[in-house]
Formats: structure tokens, C-alpha cells, sequence
């Protein structure tokens, strides 16, 4: 038998056991959880909400039913769920918030329409788990009690954090459609005045008739009950002629009202255009009195009759929400709220993030061109309250949004201090907005060097394409999305410069928001996005998929997309396009001339050799306020001299002797990895001179062969160089770049020497993609791209897919090119060009599996491209790369910009001295090996010149090369 | 009183409370739901002050009341405090209303504790918010088991009513601008070791870091303690500087639980105390920063920390709970009547993990130009670095775990994959992670009651 002692020990009480319960325990309620439960799954939010995901609820306090939902937006049953959208209406309705009279106040002679201003709440249920941002507004209907239909509109989520801490922009956008929803009704409730009026005076014509009739059959001095029940009629129904003018003139004097509410959103466009419809009103009826004279040449006005006693009890049909407000304004609103509902969607964390991320790109203008996408000018900061602007693409006018001094009164604002604005009035508080420019925006995008180099039909054998051709597997989720996301009324579409801190409907990176954090997307990356253990197996499946998916009308497709993502840019890029292909001839001969004109002053300086002088110093105030004496505007800081862009300004003066004048020959024959079909047919020749003049070059460039000499580049214009695609660099969109990613990572995973290329492409060296088939080596460049440095807004470094011979000058240009593998003579001219220029670029066999390029032994990407990487998806992947780039630049940055490492510290210090520092500071300070301190010097040399000279988009195009041998790389 | 509004209950007490300066604050009040009555006002704090703005009682008392409307829906769990948060335009105030349910005169009753603030204090008083939520909770915790007891509640409400009118206060004349000039702080010195040591600067910013932004400086020299802050705030959020608060230079502010970065002075005899338990209640681990001899010490990272916390609150609560009469339940002496909690006053560590990131960081931003644009934009290159480092770190254990469907298992594989191998580097990326993804570091590190030392052996066991 246990003794007691023993028992007691394994009786014990534990921290959360339940033996023998302490009557001085702390009972559960008035406690707080050890654990949180956030810490057992930090992404489980309330997992007992019951609906699915954030959605929009308009709500209403009926006079006849009390609180009901009217509707959801997104208007799917499955969003909400099991979620009691009944009892929630009733929670959100009954707040009380106004608390302010509304309808007839005692003692007055009429019905008083209270202008009150809009109520914020957040609140929620905890036990459902539903928290929610409500709005509450009142909207006027004359058959309403007080004339007054009370309405909430509820952003309601299961994250209550998220509410909180977007309070200021869901105020800003549920205001914004909350006036439009509000003006809306305005008109609609004097339109439904004026019929009314126009009813009134109808009966009241009516009825004068009969009495008149019934006076004159009776004696005079006598009046039968009859008579005096029509002469009752009559009085009754002139009072409320004159109730109703007055409510006309009261709901006229809505614009002219101050407000009380600084985050109101109005628009004073549409108010001002309200405003006229109403004194057309006001004066068509004129003053009471002439609405009661007899009308003039026995003109009968039109309207129905209307009985004595107009129905106010239950039996009568309320007005619906679309009934209540005129039929554009409510079109607006809803869009509006769709738009809002998209925009909040998603994960709070990312979207916090990215807010976070945008913020930060902004202040740093300098490095921005080297890896980020582009932030757009006119873009304010996330966090800004930007400026309201209308649902109907109104600008408005910010110097009426003055905070008002706080108001305590329980009384309406009396209407009989106010006054109809007078616009001509200068002592009227509102003024009348101008409408601005609505499309400033339109004219940002301009016309890439890749358009202006779109090919005439002269060069009939070269294939080009854009690369949307390439974006097949997206094009269904595409359509779908804009399809969904199409506004009712393509009026409403937003003016991407003019919406608050981002466009709603049009900026890519908030459109994304929701996108990559929705379910839905989740969904689709679980099923699409993940990267495969065995990506030899994934790639052919993957290619057979996209292969069938991506035929069809991809193009159409994937313009529509780009319009969702870049505001009014779809249409715009077709029709640049269009301009693009109708003006090439005279581009081609114009940029000809430009192309000669520079090219003696080409340069290709040996890498590390040049102290290249002459860049000037070109201040530019649009840049971040840096110092203009900085070290950069020495001679000695710049490693080389600027390869002058064809297309941009003209060279500085350069060394002579730094001006290599000797044609390069092919360090060694290309073996014949590159051929097709037989290459010992088509083997190529190293000398230049051997080859029949045109099948190599096009005419412009061929003068600089002819030379032998490859410092005469010309800037070719004149063969198939297409339009760059339109989704590299600033222009991706984050559904680009996570595909992106994910070609990236397949490319990392797949191929050993795949921190080979990716470092060709850092340092500056041109990668060849070359293969047969146009859809891998589009998704190889697409993925690469994403190491490009300074890709350009537009793309512009990058050629994703190239089928004739590229020139010395394309090299210059050009940074990622994607080459087709043809069997036919051409072929063996691109073969040619490929030997010709080995010196130049790195080729990667997309068909053989091969890659030559010099070796890299450096340690700085070798965890981006480690082939045994364990990151699962491509938009992990691309944040990784994302980051590392961002370090990359970092330090680029700091090479660029610091003094010592480019100046002498000394009189007597010489350059060498300058260079050991900075061989040193590359070495020692950041432990680069020489190939990584090349990635750097390259970088830092990028962003001096864009510094120096900022050109839109891309970097300047640069050139580089050295004589260390290829290898060649096989899996 | 305005006639506006309704007659005001004779037995609302009031109580004024004097502050120096500006409160941004109107009012507080203290509300139920008489199931009789309806929503009754029980007790008014409002600031006696320089204010601008003041309230009326009645208009205090319609505000209120209002605050209580449509809560007899209420259907909440028990012991649940929800926070309810009005901007009325129309009279031109936000209020901020907890709702919570609690005895009174043996029924149970619906309360609100709100406080009333102007319309136009929204921008100021929004990045406040979730501390003053925070704070008040834990306070209504404390009050409702006070009510169960029969107890007068008003006294509770005030220990923590009052600070927060003081912290408003000293917010509106003490905080840390959005915007800061880097001029204004240590990386503008010409060399690293100008105005601090280059170690101490590297460990005060490291362990900043690590424990999510949250430090207090404390030193005698106002100069001095506000240099520092406003460095430690470069690398905070815009709306995380507008939860710092500078130190005030004649005397002394109090420490307050909630704020990112705060400065403190030291009295004359050159000691600053600090309250345990305010400390504790901090939602991130705190660094605290000594500039007077430049130490640099930090509490356990955030799991560690957040359970401790908790620990120390479920003490706290049953103390109240077992008192037997109202002397015991002084506020701060409650927790030394609890027997069986011992807390570990040694909060403060030294700081272990050497990182690589703000080392390098620090080493480089000196060798720009001072003076200029430059050093702030590698600071900003540095905080998107990091940004981005933790997102990818978040991202790779979501993708790891399928949104924390699954245990996370490879560690060793995330330090490898995202360059994450030193201890330093690792915290200070978890760290910013844990901000955008509460909980994180308790789900990756396993069972939260880890101490810091055990983790790190876990850590080195890979």
C-alpha cells in the first residue's frame, strides 16, 4: 500500500495542472494565457473568424426592418461564409454616432434637412473574430422619416491591427466614396424634388380648376363641404409646394456649407456642377410666389395628380441604395470600394513591407537605377495622406481641407447662415478648383532607345517580337484578374498621377498586394510558384504547359494586364508601338547620322587600365542632395572614361592613348557547341576581312568593320533590333518578378555554373543566351535579367531574343541577349559574330547546357547562386536576390562615393598610389577577391555615371572587356 | 453645461489632474451599463493645465454615454476588453473606448473606460495608440478583479490614467520628429570615435537591433543622452521615431512602457531607477544604453521576453487575487506580497551575439563625407538591406513551414541559405521579423520558456 507521503509527491500541483484546485487559483477570466497564440502559428490570425477573407459590407437602418445588409463587395456568398451578416449589421448600426437631431425640429415652421458629417468607428466582436472600419453617412430621401435614410459602409477584416494601423487611408477612401455617394444622392434627391414640385403643381393646377368649377356651380357665399374639402386640398398642397421649395433651396445650399470634418474628401468639381444643376432648378421654379399664379396662357404643367394625403406608413417601398443616388455617382462609388477592398486585402504584414520598402527606395534616388524597379515620379510616400481626389477622376483642391476648430454643439448648423456660393463671389469660402491636367502622367512614359530602334521591313530575315509573346502561362490568371477587376463604367478609371499614395486601381505594386497574399495566390503558387525537387523533370513539364498555354492571344492578353498594372500605359505602349513601327525609317536615318557622328569618339578601354578624365560634373537637382565637389568630379575618379551613349549626349574627351584602335580577333576559334547541323560546314573564321561584306553587318555598321577597328562603334539603328521587352527592370511588375524569381532559382538549381554567368553579368560582361528554341531562352533571359544591372525602365540593356548577327555597337548597348540558333547562312553570320566578339561576351548554350566565360572564383555570389539552396519558391528566391543586389549596391555606393579610394590625400600622391588604395580598400576593407572587386567597380562606376549623367531609365551603356581566357563550363 | 444635452448625473466624481504643459488629452472617463438607468458616467478625469480645448462635464458625460450605446449587444467572451475607437466630426473628437465587463454593486455590468481626445490630435495620437490600449488593458485587468472583490475601481483606473495623461503630455513636447537630420546625431561626427567609442556605438546599435528597436538611453548630460537617441531612431520607422521621445533637459521624464527609443536623466546623484515591472510590460525586449559609461546591456530576446512578461502579469493578477483587504492591493506592492513569484531582477544582459551587419556598417559610414546627403542615404541603403533580409527570412520559413502549418526544423539550412551564420546578424534580421510577424521567434525557437542561454546552445548545436 502507497503511504499518504507518497501519494502527496505525485499529487503535487503544477503550473497549469487541475489537481486539487486552489481556491485562491486565479480563475481563467480575470487572467492572461502563458502562451500567446500567436506564438503556436504567428500566421494564424483569428482562425475563428468566420469568412474567409476581407470583404466590404454596406449596411442600412431601415425605418421599416431596422438594421440590414444591403451588400458585399466582393459580392461572392463563399467570402462571407457562415458569417451572420445580420447580426453584425445591427452591432455596426446600432453605434449611435451622430447623436445629432435629424428631421423636423420643434418650432419650426419646415422640414429641415441636417447636414451631418460623416462618423468613423472601429470596432469589433471579439467572439466571431470580425473587427471592422465603419463609415457612416446619411443619404436624403424624400419619402424617408426625417427625409433622412441612415447607411455604414464597413471595411470588416479578422485582423484588427490591420484597421488601426491603415486607419488614415481607409478614412481617406471610404470618405472619398463616401461623398461621391453622397453628391450622388444630393442630385438624385433635388431631381426627385423637382418631380415632385412638378407633381404639386400639377394637382395644384387640378385642383384650382375643380374649386374654381365648384365656386362658381355654387350660390355665391355658399361653400358645400365639397368646396371646402377641395379648397383644403388646395392649401395643403401649396404648403407643401412651399416645403418643398424650401427643401430645394436647403439641399442647394449643401456646397456652400463649412465643414466640420478635416478627413472629409469632397469634390469640389462635383460639387460645383451640382451646384449649377441646382440654381437651374431654383430658377426654373422660381420663387414660391410665381410658382402659385395661375399659369401663364392657360399652360397645363405637366405631372401626375397627387392625393391629399401621400402615403407615409410602412406599406411604402423604400428607396434602394442604386434609387437613392444618381446612376454615375453610384457606379463610381462602387468602384471605388472595389478598389478599396482589393487594396486592403492581403496580408497586413506585407503590405506593411512593402509600404516600408517603397519608402525607403525613395530616399535613395542615387542606386536605384542599378536593381529597382521603378518607383514612379509622381508617386507620393505610402504613408502620406495625398490629396483627395474625386471617384470621378476630379482633381481637387486641396486649400479647402483646413482642419476646423473643434465643434461641441449638439445643434444642426443653422442653413439660414449659410448662402448659396456665389462662384463670383471672392468672399465665398469655396473656391473653384481648376481642373487640373488629368493625365500629367501621360506623357512619363517615353519611347525607349529599343523603340526608337524598331526595325523597318528591311530586314526581312530577322524574327523580333516583344517579349509578351513570352508570358503565356500568366495570360489566363491575367485575363481573369482584369477581368474581375474591370470597373463597371470605363469612365471611372482612375488617373494613376492623380489617386493618393499610390494609385489604387493602377499601381502594380498595390495591385500585387493583394495578389500575393490572397488565398487565391497562395493557391496558385503552391500550385505553380514551387520549385521543384527535380528540375529536369519540372522543366520539360513546365515548358510542355507553358508551350500550350502560351499560344493563343497572349498579346492582347498580356496588353490588358499591363494596363491594369500601369494605369492608361497599355494603350499608350501600343500605340508608341505603332508610332514606333510607322516612323522607323526616319529614326533609322536620323540616328544613323548620330551613329557616325559619334563614332569616333567610341571608346573600348582595356578594364582597370584607364584614368579616364573629362567627366564633367553635371549637378542635378533632381537627385538626392549630394555633395557637387564631391570626389566624383575629379579626373581621377573615374576608372574609365564613359562610354558615351549613341543615343545620349555626346562623349567626353578621352586619352588617345586609351583608345584601343586594333579590331579584336577572337582569342580562340569557337569550337563547335554553337553550331547547328554540321559545324565544320559552317565553322567560323576569325578574320573579318574573309567574310563577304552584308552578311555580317547591316550597312550602317559595316564601315566600322571594314576598318578593322572597334573604336569606331556605330550606334546601329538600321537592322531588327526590336523593342526591348517591357518587362525587365523598372517596368516588372511583382507578378513578373516573382516569375522571374522562379526562373531564376530553376536556372540556379539546374546549372553548377550558374554563379558564372551571374557574375559575367555583374561585371559588366555581355551574356549570349543562345538556343533554338525562342521560349527557353526567353525564360533564361527573364530570369537573368533580374542580374542586370541598370536594365532601364523599359528594358533597354536586355534583347531577349535576337535572330541576325549583333554588332560591337549592340555589345555596347545591350547587356542580356537572347540569340537564336538558326541552320541557314545567317546562322553561320551570328556564329560568326559570336567568334568574332568572344573576347566580349560569355555564351550560355541554352541547347548544349554550356557556358563560356572567364573564370570567377570569388565568394560574393555564391550564396545567391548556390545550386543546393534550399529556398522553395521563387518569389522567396527573388527577395533573396532582391537583397543581395540591395547590398551589392550598397556597397557600390560607397565605393562611388568615397573620397580617399578616388583622390590623392597627398600633393605628390599619383594615380598609382590612388589605385593601390583602392585595390586595397577592395581587398582589405570589403575581402574582395579580384573578380568580386570587379562586380563593384563596374557598379560604382554605373552609378557615378548616372549620377554624373542621370539618364532616364537605364544606365549609361558601358563596355568592357579583358583578356583573361574563357573556359568553358558544362553540367 | 450645454443644453444640449442631458442632465448630468449628480454622482459623477470628478477628478482633475495637474500637468505641466499641454495635454492633448480632454478627458477620461469611466462609464457602465446601469441596467436600470442605462449608460451612467461614474467617474471624470480631465487635465488641469494649459489647455486649449476644455470639455464640459455634461459634454464629457454625453461622450461617454455614447461610448456605451449598442454594447447590450455585446456578446463577448468573459474577461475579454474590447477597444473601440470613434472619430465623431460632428463634434469634433476621437474617442478611444474600452469595453470590458465587471461587477458592480453585485450585477454584471457592461464599462467602458475611455479617454476623449480632439479631432485634430488623429495624426498625433494614432502611432500612441496601440500603447495606450496596451497599457490600459492590463490596468482593467487589474481593475476587474478589484470590482469582483467589491472594490472601488476608480483607484486602479487612476495609477495608469494619469501616467498616460503625463506620457501625452510629455509626447507633445518631447517626441522624436519623423524626420530626423542626421547632422543631429553621432554618424555626422567626422570620425567614428568622436563622440563615442566606435565599440560602444557598434553594440549600442547592434543591440538596438536585436531587440526591435526598443532602447533607453539614460546619461547626465541631456546633450549627450538626446545625440543618441536620435541615432538609435535613423534606424526606426517613421511612425516608430513618432513613439520616441527625446529627454527632457532640467529634469527627469518617468521611464514609460510602450515607447521605441526613450531618453532618460540621471539624477544628481548620478543614479537613474528603473521600474521592474514597466520595464517588463514593454511589448519588445528593451537595450538599455548608458552614455555617461557607455554600456550597452539588453533583455532576452523576444520569446523570452514576451513569456517572462506574462509569467510576471498572471504573478501580479493572482497577488491581487489573494489580497484580503484593499491596503494590500497598493499597485506597486503587490507583487512582493506574492510568495511564490521570485522575478529575475538581472533582466539586463550583456550582449552576446556579435553581428557582422551593423559592424560593417559602421566601419563604412565614416568613411563618407560627413556633412552631406551621403551618410544618410547609406543609412538608408543599410535599413533596406536589413528590411529585405528580414522579409526574406519570413518568406523562406512561411514557404518552410506552410504558414506555420508545420514545426520549423531547418535553422541550420535558413543561416546557410540567407547568409545568416552569425549569431549577431541572425538576431538582428529575427528581430525585424518578429516586428512585421508577431510570435515568430517563439514559433521558430521552439518551446518559448527557453532561456537565452539555452537557445544559444541550441544554436551552436548546429
Amino acid at each position: 500500500m502507497i503511504g499518504s507521503p507518497d501519494v502527496v509527491a505525485f499529487t503535487k500541483e503544477d503550473e497549469n495542472g487541475e489537481a486539487n484546485a486552489d481556491p485562491w487559483a486565479l480563475p481563467d477570466e480575470f487572467s492572461v494565457p502563458l502562451y500567446s497564440p500567436a506564438n503556436s502559428n504567428p500566421w494564424a490570425k483569428t482562425s475563428y473568424a468566420k469568412f474567409t477573407k476581407d470583404f466590404i459590407l454596406i449596411s442600412e437602418f431601415s425605418e421599416q426592418v431596422g438594421p440590414q445588409p444591403l451588400l458585399t463587395i466582393p459580392d461572392d456568398p463563399a467570402v462571407c461564409g457562415t458569417f451572420d451578416l445580420n447580426y453584425f449589421s445591427l452591432r455596426i448600426m446600432s453605434v449611435d454616432y451622430q447623436a445629432s437631431f435629424v428631421g423636423h425640429p420643434p418650432g419650426s415652421g419646415y422640414p429641415r434637412l441636417s447636414f451631418v458629417e460623416d462618423s468613423r468607428v472601429v470596432l469589433g466582436d471579439s467572439k466571431e473574430g470580425a473587427f471592422a472600419y465603419v463609415h457612416h453617412l446619411t443619404l436624403y430621401d424624400l419619402e424617408a422619416r426625417g427625409f433622412v435614410r441612415p447607411f455604414c459602409m464597413a471595411y470588416v477584416s479578422a485582423d484588427e491591427r490591420k484597421i488601426m494601423m491603415q486607419f488614415e487611408e481607409l478614412t481617406h477612401r471610404f470618405s472619398q466614396a463616401s461623398e461621391c455617394l453622397k453628391t450622388g444622392n444630393r442630385r438624385a434627391f433635388a431631381k426627385e424634388l423637382q418631380r415632385k414640385l412638378q407633381d404639386l403643381e400639377y394637382t395644384r393646377f387640378v385642383l384650382r380648376k375643380e374649386e374654381g368649377l365648384q365656386r362658381e356651380a355654387a350660390p355665391p357665399g355658399i361653400y358645400s363641404p365639397h368646396a371646402v374639402e377641395k379648397a383644403n386640398e388646395l392649401a395643403n398642397v401649396e404648403k407643401s409646394i412651399y416645403e418643398h421649395r424650401d427643401l430645394l433651396r436647403q439641399i442647394s445650399s449643401y456646397p456652400s456649407r463649412p465643414r466640420r470634418d478635416p478627413h472629409a474628401a469632397p469634390c469640389h468639381k462635383c460639387l460645383t456642377e451640382c451646384l449649377s444643376e441646382y440654381e437651374e432648378l431654383l430658377d426654373k421654379y422660381g420663387t414660391l410666389d410665381d410658382a402659385l399664379k395661375p399659369a401663364a396662357g392657360g399652360r397645363v404643367p405637366a405631372g401626375k395628380l397627387i392625393k391629399a394625403r401621400s402615403a407615409k406608413c410602412f406599406d411604402k417601398r423604400l428607396k434602394t441604395l442604386s434609387e437613392l443616388c444618381d446612376e454615375t455617382f453610384y457606379g463610381a462609388t462602387v468602384g471605388v470600394l472595389k478598389e478599396t477592398e482589393r487594396f486592403f486585402s492581403g496580408d497586413l504584414c506585407y503590405q506593411y513591407s512593402r509600404r516600408l520598402d517603397r519608402a525607403l527606395r525613395r530616399k535613395q534616388h542615387v542606386t536605384n537605377f542599378l536593381f529597382e524597379e521603378d518607383l514612379g515620379e509622381n508617386s507620393k510616400d505610402e504613408g502620406e495622406t495625398a490629396m483627395p481626389v474625386c471617384a470621378l477622376n476630379h482633381a481637387a483642391d486641396l486649400r479647402l481641407m483646413r482642419p476646423p476648430p473643434i465643434v461641441l454643439c449638439s445643434q444642426p448648423l443653422e442653413l439660414e447662415a449659410l448662402r448659396i456660393l456665389d462662384p463670383s463671389d471672392p468672399a465665398s469660402e469655396i473656391s473653384y478648383s481648376q481642373e487640373s491636367d488629368l493625365r500629367p502622367g501621360r506623357s512619363r512614359l517615353e519611347s525607349s532607345p529599343s523603340d526608337q530602334t524598331l526595325e523597318s521591313s528591311e530586314d526581312t530575315k530577322c524574327s523580333f517580337s516583344s517579349d509578351r509573346s513570352a508570358e503565356g502561362p500568366m495570360n489566363g490568371e491575367h485575363s481573369l484578374a482584369s477581368a474581375r477587376s474591370e470597373p463597371a463604367d470605363p469612365d471611372l478609371i482612375f488617373d494613376p498621377d492623380l489617386t493618393p499614395d499610390g494609385e489604387p486601381n493602377m499601381d502594380p505594386e498595390r495591385r500585387s498586394t493583394s495578389e500575393c497574399t490572397t488565398a487565391g495566390e497562395d493557391e496558385a503558387e503552391n500550385g505553380g510558384d514551387e520549385t521543384p525537387v527535380s528540375p529536369q523533370e519540372d522543366s520539360a513539364s513546365r515548358e510542355f504547359r507553358e508551350k500550350g498555354e502560351g499560344q493563343g492571344d497572349s498579346a492582347s492578353l498580356e496588353v490588358r494586364e499591363e494596363g491594369e498594372g500601369h494605369g492608361d500605359s497599355a494603350s499608350l505602349e501600343v500605340r508608341e508601338e505603332g508610332e514606333g513601327q510607322g516612323d522607323s525609317a526616319s529614326l533609322e536615318v536620323r540616328e544613323e547620322g548620330e551613329g557616325q557622328g559619334d563614332s569616333a569618339s567610341l571608346e573600348v578601354r582595356e578594364e582597370g587600365e584607364g584614368q579616364g578624365g573629362g567627366a564633367e560634373m553635371e549637378p542635378e537637382s533632381s537627385l538626392v542632395q549630394l555633395d557637387t565637389a564631391c570626389c566624383m568630379a575629379q579626373d581621377d575618379f573615374l576608372y574609365e572614361a564613359a562610354v558615351p551613349d549613341g543615343l545620349h549626349g555626346s562623349p567626353p574627351p578621352t586619352p588617345p592613348s586609351a583608345v584601343i584602335n586594333q579590331e579584336p580577333q577572337a582569342s580562340l576559334p569557337l569550337q563547335g557547341d554553337y553550331t547547328v547541323g554540321s559545324p565544320r560546314l559552317e565553322a567560323p573564321t576569325a578574320e573579318l576581312g574573309l567574310l563577304p561584306p552584308g552578311t555580317t553587318e547591316d550597312s550602317t555598321s559595316r564601315g566600322g568593320v571594314s576598318d578593322g577597328s572597334d573604336c569606331t562603334m556605330s550606334v546601329s539603328a538600321g537592322s531588327d533590333r526590336a523593342g526591348s521587352p517591357l518587362c525587365y527592370g523598372g517596368g516588372m511588375t511583382l507578378r513578373q518578378r516573382k516569375k522571374a524569381g522562379q526562373g531564376a532559382l530553376k536556372f540556379v538549381r539546374q546549372y553548377p555554373f550558374a554563379v558564372q554567368a551571374l557574375w559575367c553579368l555583374l561585371s559588366g560582361r555581355t551574356l549570349v543566351v543562345l538556343g533554338s528554341e525562342e521560349g527557353s531562352v526567353r525564360r533564361l533571359v527573364s530570369a537573368l535579367a533580374l542580374f542586370v544591372p541598370g536594365p532601364g525602365r523599359c528594358g533597354e540593356r536586355v534583347q531577349a531574343w535576337l535572330s541576325c548577327p549583333f554588332t560591337l555597337a549592340d555589345l555596347h548597348r545591350w547587356k542580356l541577349i537572347g540569340l537564336q540558333r538558326v541552320a541557314s547562312p545567317l546562322g553561320s553570320c551570328m556564329l560568326h559574330s559570336l567568334s568574332r566578339y568572344s573576347r566580349y561576351i560569355s555564351v550560355l548554350d541554352a541547347d548544349q547546357k554550356t557556358l563560356r566565360c572567364p573564370p570567377y572564383r570569388g565568394t560574393l555570389l555564391a550564396n545567391v547562386a548556390d545550386h543546393r539552396t534550399s529556398v522553395r519558391r521563387g518569389s522567396t528566391f527573388s527577395l533573396h536576390v532582391r537583397s543581395t543586389l540591395g547590398g551589392l549596391a550598397s556597397k557600390a555606393f560607397l565605393l562611388a562615393f568615397t573620397h580617399h579610394l578616388h583622390l590623392p590625400v597627398c600633393p605628390g600622391e599619383g594615380p598609382e598610389a590612388v589605385e593601390a588604395r583602392r585595390q586595397g580598400f577592395l581587398q582589405d576593407q570589403l575581402g574582395l577577391g579580384p573578380e568580386d572587386g570587379q562586380i563593384l567597380l563596374y557598379l560604382s562606376r554605373l552609378v557615378a555615371q548616372q549620377y554624373l549623367r542621370p539618364s532616364p531609365g537605364a544606365a549609361t551603356p558601358s563596355f568592357t572587356f579583358n583578356y583573361t581566357t574563357s573556359l568553358l563550363y558544362k553540367i | 453645461m450645454s443644453s444640449g444635452y442631458p442632465p448630468q448625473s449628480p454622482a459623477v466624481a470628478k477628478t482633475e489632474v495637474p500637468l505641466d504643459g499641454e495635454c492633448p488629452l480632454l478627458a477620461a472617463t469611466f462609464a457602465y451599463w446601469d441596467n436600470i438607468l442605462g449608460p451612467r458616467v461614474r467617474h471624470i478625469w480631465a487635465p488641469r493645465g494649459d489647455q486649449s480645448l476644455l470639455l464640459s462635464d455634461g459634454e464629457i458625460t454625453f461622450l461617454a454615454n455614447h461610448t456605451l450605446n449598442g454594447e447590450i449587444l455585446r456578446s463577448a467572451e468573459c474577461g475579454a476588453v474590447d477597444v473601440k475607437f470613434f472619430v465623431l466630426a460632428e463634434k469634433g473628437v476621437i474617442i478611444v473606448s474600452l469595453i470590458f465587463d465587471g461587477e458592480l454593486k453585485g450585477d454584471k455590468n457592461t464599462c467602458a473606460l475611455s479617454i476623449i481626445l480632439p479631432q485634430t490630435e488623429l495624426a498625433f495620437y494614432l502611432p500612441l495608440h496601440a500603447i495606450c490600449v496596451e497599457r490600459f488593458q492590463h490596468v482593467i485587468r487589474k481593475g476587474r478583479i478589484w470590482m469582483q472583490k467589491g472594490y472601488n475601481i476608480i483607484s486602479v483606473l487612476s495609477s495608469e490614467i494619469l501616467p498616460i495623461m503625463e506620457l501625452l503630455a510629455s509626447m507633445k513636447t518631447h517626441r522624436v520628429q519623423e524626420d530626423i537630420d542626421i547632422k543631429d546625431t553621432v554618424l555626422n561626427d567626422d570620425d567614428i570615435g568622436d563622440s563615442c567609442h566606435e565599440d560602444f556605438l557598434h553594440k549600442a546599435i547592434s543591440s538596438h537591433l536585436q531587440t526591435c528597436g526598443c532602447s533607453m538611453v539614460v546619461g547626465s548630460n541631456p546633450d549627450k543622452v538626446n545625440k543618441i537617441v536620435r541615432t538609435l531612431c535613423l534606424f526606426l520607422t517613421p511612425s516608430e521615431r513618432k513613439c520616441s521621445r527625446l529627454c527632457k533637459a532640467d529634469s527627469s521624464f518617468k521611464y514609460e512602457t510602450g515607447l521605441f527609443v526613450q531618453g532618460l536623466l540621471k539624477d544628481s546623484a548620478g543614479s537613474f531607477v528603473l521600474p521592474f515591472r514597466q520595464v517588463l510590460y514593454s511589448p519588445y525586449p528593451t537595450t538599455h544604453i548608458d552614455v555617461d559609461i557607455n554600456t550597452v546591456k539588453q533583455m532576452p530576446p523576444c520569446h523570452e521576453h514576451t513569456y517572462n512578461q506574462r509569467r510576471y502579469m498572471r504573478s501580479e493578477l493572482s497577488a491581487l487575487w489573494r489580497a484580503v483587504s484593499e491596503e494590500d492591493l497598493a499597485p506597486e506592492s503587490v507583487i512582493h506580497a506574492e510568495q511564490s513569484f521570485t522575478p529575475d531582477l538581472n533582466i539586463f544582459q550583456d550582449v552576446m551575439n556579435k553581428d557582422t551587419l551593423v559592424k560593417s556598417f559602421i566601419d563604412e559610414v565614416f568613411m563618407l563625407k560627413p556633412g552631406l546627403a551621403l551618410r544618410s542615404s547609406y543609412v538608408t541603403q543599410f535599413l533596406l538591406l536589413i528590411h529585405r533580409k528580414a522579409l526574406t527570412l519570413l518568406k523562406y520559413i512561411e514557404d518552410d513551414t506552410q504558414k506555420g502549418k508545420k514545426p520549423f526544423r531547418s535553422l541550420r539550412t535558413l543561416k546557410a541559405d540567407l547568409d545568416l551564420a552569425v549569431e549577431g546578424d541572425l538576431s538582428i534580421v529575427m528581430a525585424l521579423a518578429e516586428k512585421l510577424r508577431a510570435g515568430l521567434h517563439s514559433f521558430v525557437f521552439g518551446r518559448p520558456f527557453y532561456t537565452s542561454v539555452q537557445e544559444r546552445d541550441v544554436l551552436m548545436s548546429f
